[in-house]
């Protein structure tokens, strides 16, 4: 695999804009790029989520920017296929979905707590917009977790429909087999500076005082 | 490693801060107001007689065979306060004073249960308390263990929290 | 026309891996960045008022901490004053002694350590490391996990380990429920290998410190600090909670060091514009202000990040040097991947390995790569050779030795078959005939029969539930016939009681004797003093099977 130079540069650029410390650069970055590019995924805030009761939900956290000042994973996933899997594979299991934005961290592991906490079966799933997804269960310490996908670069969409299928069963009470983890460890230094890059322009988005906030999701 | 080798020199080392030593090594320190020193390590070899358990037994009654017949169990198998004591004032002669402090407010701590240790330390833990709440610890550590200067780190906690905002917020 | 050299150069490995500009505004810098701030210190009444360029008004929670804890007060102005670079040469100055700099650095501020140590090349750091760790002789770690949380493979490829040199062993999950599995598994292993090997579990913090206080790990390194307030944070942890839990620790006689790295604050998006190196120099000084003994670092899981700027593998082996300034044990990282390059995972190491550190790697993959769930190491199972060969080739001590193979696969099955003993007295899910079998000829996961995981997740809540303790480890092992073994269990847990080994540096030799900082001192002052190789270790380090005998011609 190759380091995609471009997107690493247009990553930079648009981080250096944001910044405002973007002196130069006024270049590329094709602009307010976000929604038209991921295609077809909207996310609506609604104000504040509600914390849920109903036993049969899984609750979906997203972080900062995901669906909408980012669009697709680290390796080009859209994040409208990625969210509609996940759906998917919980819907597979009869379950219902929900899913709310989490502002004041952009940690996957707090985001996937956050996500347990206000699902009413106590079963969620975090994702950051590189992709790095987390199942979590309230009870167990946020850096804990039932399933953690750390290697962004390996989660392809029938991956992310298995975990949605597992947080499910999960929140079933069942005890499903965990999705097969897998493991590439030149993963690392092909994508970690990019991986950097891209969780610095999560970041910049949380906000400490921010409760997470209620989404209603369309896919047109 | 060349463990024969390292062993000979650990002796003689040992040998030679016996001779330049200025206390007895047939009864050092603890008991008698004396400090332990480097010279007195490792506790388990030069001092072993002095060592006990938190239960009460004596370091050099804990066997293989009380561990199979039931006489000893994992309660038995634990550090007292008066040992992480001598390791304090071993490591203060070799000048690790903070090392030392870590060991001093340790020995303090081993009267708490394992669950509430775990407690405590999740209540630490940035916006899981109120100030109130880490000040009650605080008291609880001082007030039902004697653990003061554990009780002071709570305490600090509870200031700075409060300052950076890294207090209970939802 | 395009070059055919450029071609073949652009598909070398060492292309495949991402670089990027430095970018010092985000912190993307790995030293001596100009946003660094200038080194100063303020003290009134016994009290740091200023640090680094703050007023106490403006300290942080780390500035607060750092002042309150770290810094030793009574040399403090004086050792500020002086000029870095004259600190500087004391470092590399074999007729100024370790304490002598120890006197100094350790009254230093995190922006003066890095600017002492931004003066050195990476050959005067080196310089630097062979007089400044802090035990004698220097030793190396491994990882032991694979990818299916197999534990019959993780109790072989323990003994294995043990047998080849390594000090002390850690484990980590796939699936973060299997842990105590994967711990009972590396305990075993290692005992059964080698006696007095040192193992852990790295884990969630607090479920890392619940197995520590029931005996299933003997200590424990994963306990990470950040050199920003709002990645510590997201970290789940404040200086405060750290020394703390470090203090838990010690009280249940278990050994630990805390976890930093260059890199790990721009990874986690909050740099502050400062350099990694600089940011490391803060972790450094949390680490000492809580008390702890030693530190694992050297960028550690985010090395990609400095490996991608310029120098930033230098800022690397800087780190390294900071912590042995501040006489903590120094655990060297050389760990992750983070290069396609063989040329440039060896240069990586040099500065460790040639100069010798309290552990060289932490940890060498004692699996293929494929099995490591540290998302892969610099070094792994199959580099045993190069790593041994290497050390032969520069007359040096890395921690390893070369072994036979049937003292491997002796100690792999007896490690295997403990382990199934153990399971079958503790009422665990049965290992079969087969499972041992595979595991002692495995090279990695992909030679080892599935084991049924859920059946295996359900014992282990119930056997959590049942309060197992290594007490229990040592009497199964008894029963199952294996009392050499449980042996060497009971006397790592009889360690805890006497606290020998929660010093600086601390690891055990076969007999149970503590090799620490305290009695086996780095006492390094130019050629022929410190560390000597014994005659009795250079014939173990060089007779590699397959060197030819002249005899033999």
């Amino acid at each position: 695999m190759t380091f995609d130079e471009n997107t690493l540069r247009s990553v930079i650029e648009e981080v250096l804009k944001e910044m405002g410390a973007g002196q130069s650069t006024p270049a590329a970055a094709p602009a307010a790029s976000t929604i038209p590019a991921a295609g077809k995924l909207t996310v609506t805030e609604d104000g504040e989520a509600r914390k849920g009761s109903a036993a049969d939900e899984v609750v979906i956290g997203l972080a900062p920017a995901f669906g909408t000042k980012q669009t697709k994973t680290i390796v080009d996933l859209p994040h409208d296929k990625v969210l509609r899997e996940i759906i998917a594979g919980i819907e597979e299991e009869g379950l219902k979905w929900r899913v709310i934005k989490v502002y004041r961290t952009s940690d996957v592991s707090f985001i996937a707590h956050d996500a347990a906490e206000y699902s009413g079966s106590g079963i969620g799933i975090g994702i950051q917009s590189k992709g790095t997804t987390v199942i979590h269960q309230k009870d167990l310490p946020p850096l804990s977790n039932l399933e953690l996908f750390s290697q962004a670069p390996l989660i392809d969409l029938d991956t992310y429909r298995k975990i949605g299928k597992n947080a499910a069963k999960y929140a079933k009470g069942e005890a499903p087999t965990p999705v097969p983890t897998k493991n590439d460890q030149m993963a690392r230094p092909t994508y970690q500076a990019l991986s950097a890059l891209l969780h610095i322009k999560e970041t910049e988005l949380v906000d400490n005082n921010k409760k997470p906030q209620a989404v209603s999701v369309s896919f047109q | 490693m060349d463990q024969e080798l390292l062993m000979k020199q650990i002796v003689e080392q040992v040998m030679a801060a016996m001779k330049t030593g200025t206390s007895a090594p047939a009864a050092p320190a603890a008991c008698c107001g004396d400090k332990v020193t480097a010279a007195n390590y490792p506790l388990a070899e030069s001092m072993a007689d002095k060592i006990k358990t938190p239960t009460g037994k004596d370091f050099t009654s804990l066997s293989y065979e009380k561990v199979i017949n039931g006489e000893l169990t994992a309660d038995d198998m634990r550090i007292a306060p008066e040992t992480l004591e001598m390791q304090a004032q071993v490591a203060e002669s070799v000048h690790r004073e903070a090392f030392a402090g870590n060991l001093r407010r340790a020995a303090e701590l081993i009267a708490v249960p394992d669950e509430r240790l775990l407690e405590i330390y999740n209540a630490l833990r940035p916006y899981r308390s109120t100030k109130e709440e880490l000040l009650e610890i605080a008291n609880e550590l001082d007030g039902k263990y004697g653990a003061k200067t554990a009780a002071t780190l709570v305490r600090e906690a509870a200031e700075v929290y409060e300052k950076r905002g890294r207090l209970k917020k939802f | 026309m395009k070059s055919k050299r450029f071609e073949v150069l652009a598909a070398r490995p060492v292309n495949q891996d991402g670089y990027v500009q430095e970018w010092p505004e985000v912190g993307l810098i790995a030293m001596n960045s100009p946003f660094d701030p200038k080194p100063s210190i303020k003290i009134e009444n016994g009290v740091i008022t200023e640090l680094d360029g703050k007023t106490r008004a403006e300290f942080d929670m780390l500035d607060t901490f750092i002042a309150d804890h770290a810094i030793r007060l009574e040399n403090a102005e004086k050792a500020m004053a002086m000029d870095s670079l004259e600190i500087a040469r004391m470092i590399v100055d074999i007729n100024v002694s370790r304490k002598e700099v120890l006197d100094i650095t350790l009254s230093l501020t995190p922006a003066k350590l890095t600017e002492v140590v931004g003066k050195l090349t990476i050959v005067e750091i080196m310089m630097g490391m062979t007089k400044m760790r802090a035990r004698m002789m220097p030793a190396n770690q491994c990882h032991v996990t694979n990818v299916r949380d197999n534990p019959v493979q993780i109790a072989a490829d323990a003994a294995e380990a043990a047998v080849r040199g390594f000090a002390e062993m850690e484990t980590t999950v796939a699936v973060a429920r299997y842990a105590p599995f994967n711990a009972m598994a590396l305990f075993v292993g290692a005992q059964t290998g080698r006696p007095g090997i040192m193992t852990q579990c790295a884990l969630e913090e607090a479920t890392e410190l619940m197995l520590g206080m029931r005996g299933f790990t003997t200590y424990a390194e994963t306990i990470s600090v950040y050199g920003t307030e709002p990645v510590f944070m997201d970290g789940d942890d404040t200086p405060y909670s750290k020394a703390f839990l470090a203090s838990c620790y010690a009280s249940r006689g278990l050994k630990m060091r805390f976890t930093s790295g260059t890199g790990s604050e721009v990874q986690m998006g909050y740099a502050e514009g400062k350099s990694m190196l600089y940011l490391e120099a803060r972790c450094l000084a949390v680490t000492k202000g809580a008390g702890v003994q030693g530190t694992q670092n050297g960028s550690v899981s985010c090395i990609g990040v400095p490996a991608g700027v310029p120098g930033g593998i230098r800022a690397v082996a800087a780190e390294n040097l900071i912590a042995m300034l501040l006489d903590l044990e120094s655990t060297t990282s050389n760990d992750q991947t983070f290069t396609h390059s063989d040329l440039r995972r060896v240069a990586r190491t040099v500065p460790q390995l040639f100069s010798g550190t309290d552990y060289i790697c932490s940890g060498y993959s004692a699996t293929p790569n494929y099995d490591n769930m540290f998302a892969g190491s610099n070094w792994d199972a199959e580099d045993y050779d190069d790593w041994t060969i290497i050390q032969r080739d520069m007359k040096i001590d890395g921690g390893l030795q070369p072994v036979r193979e049937e003292d491997v696969l002796k100690a792999r099955n007896k490690a295997a078959r403990a382990l199934q003993g153990m399971f079958r007295e503790l009422g665990l899910p049965e290992i079969t005939d087969a499972e041992v079998e595979a595991a002692t000829y495995a090279n990695g996961s992909n030679d080892m029969p599935q084991r049924n995981v859920n059946e295996d997740l359900k014992a282990i809540e119930d056997m959590m539930a049942r309060k197992v303790t290594g007490v229990d480890f040592v009497k199964a092992l008894d029963r199952a016939g294996f009392p050499d073994v449980a042996h060497n269990v009971y006397n790592m847990l009889r360690q805890k009681v006497a606290g020998d080994y929660l010093h600086t540096a601390s690891i055990f030799d076969k007999d149970f004797h503590v090799l620490s900082a305290v009695n086996v001192p780095n006492e390094y002052h130019g050629p022929m003093t410190g560390y000597q190789i014994s005659e009795e270790r250079w014939n173990e380090l060089k007779n590699i099977p397959n060197a030819i005998r002249p005899e033999d011609i």
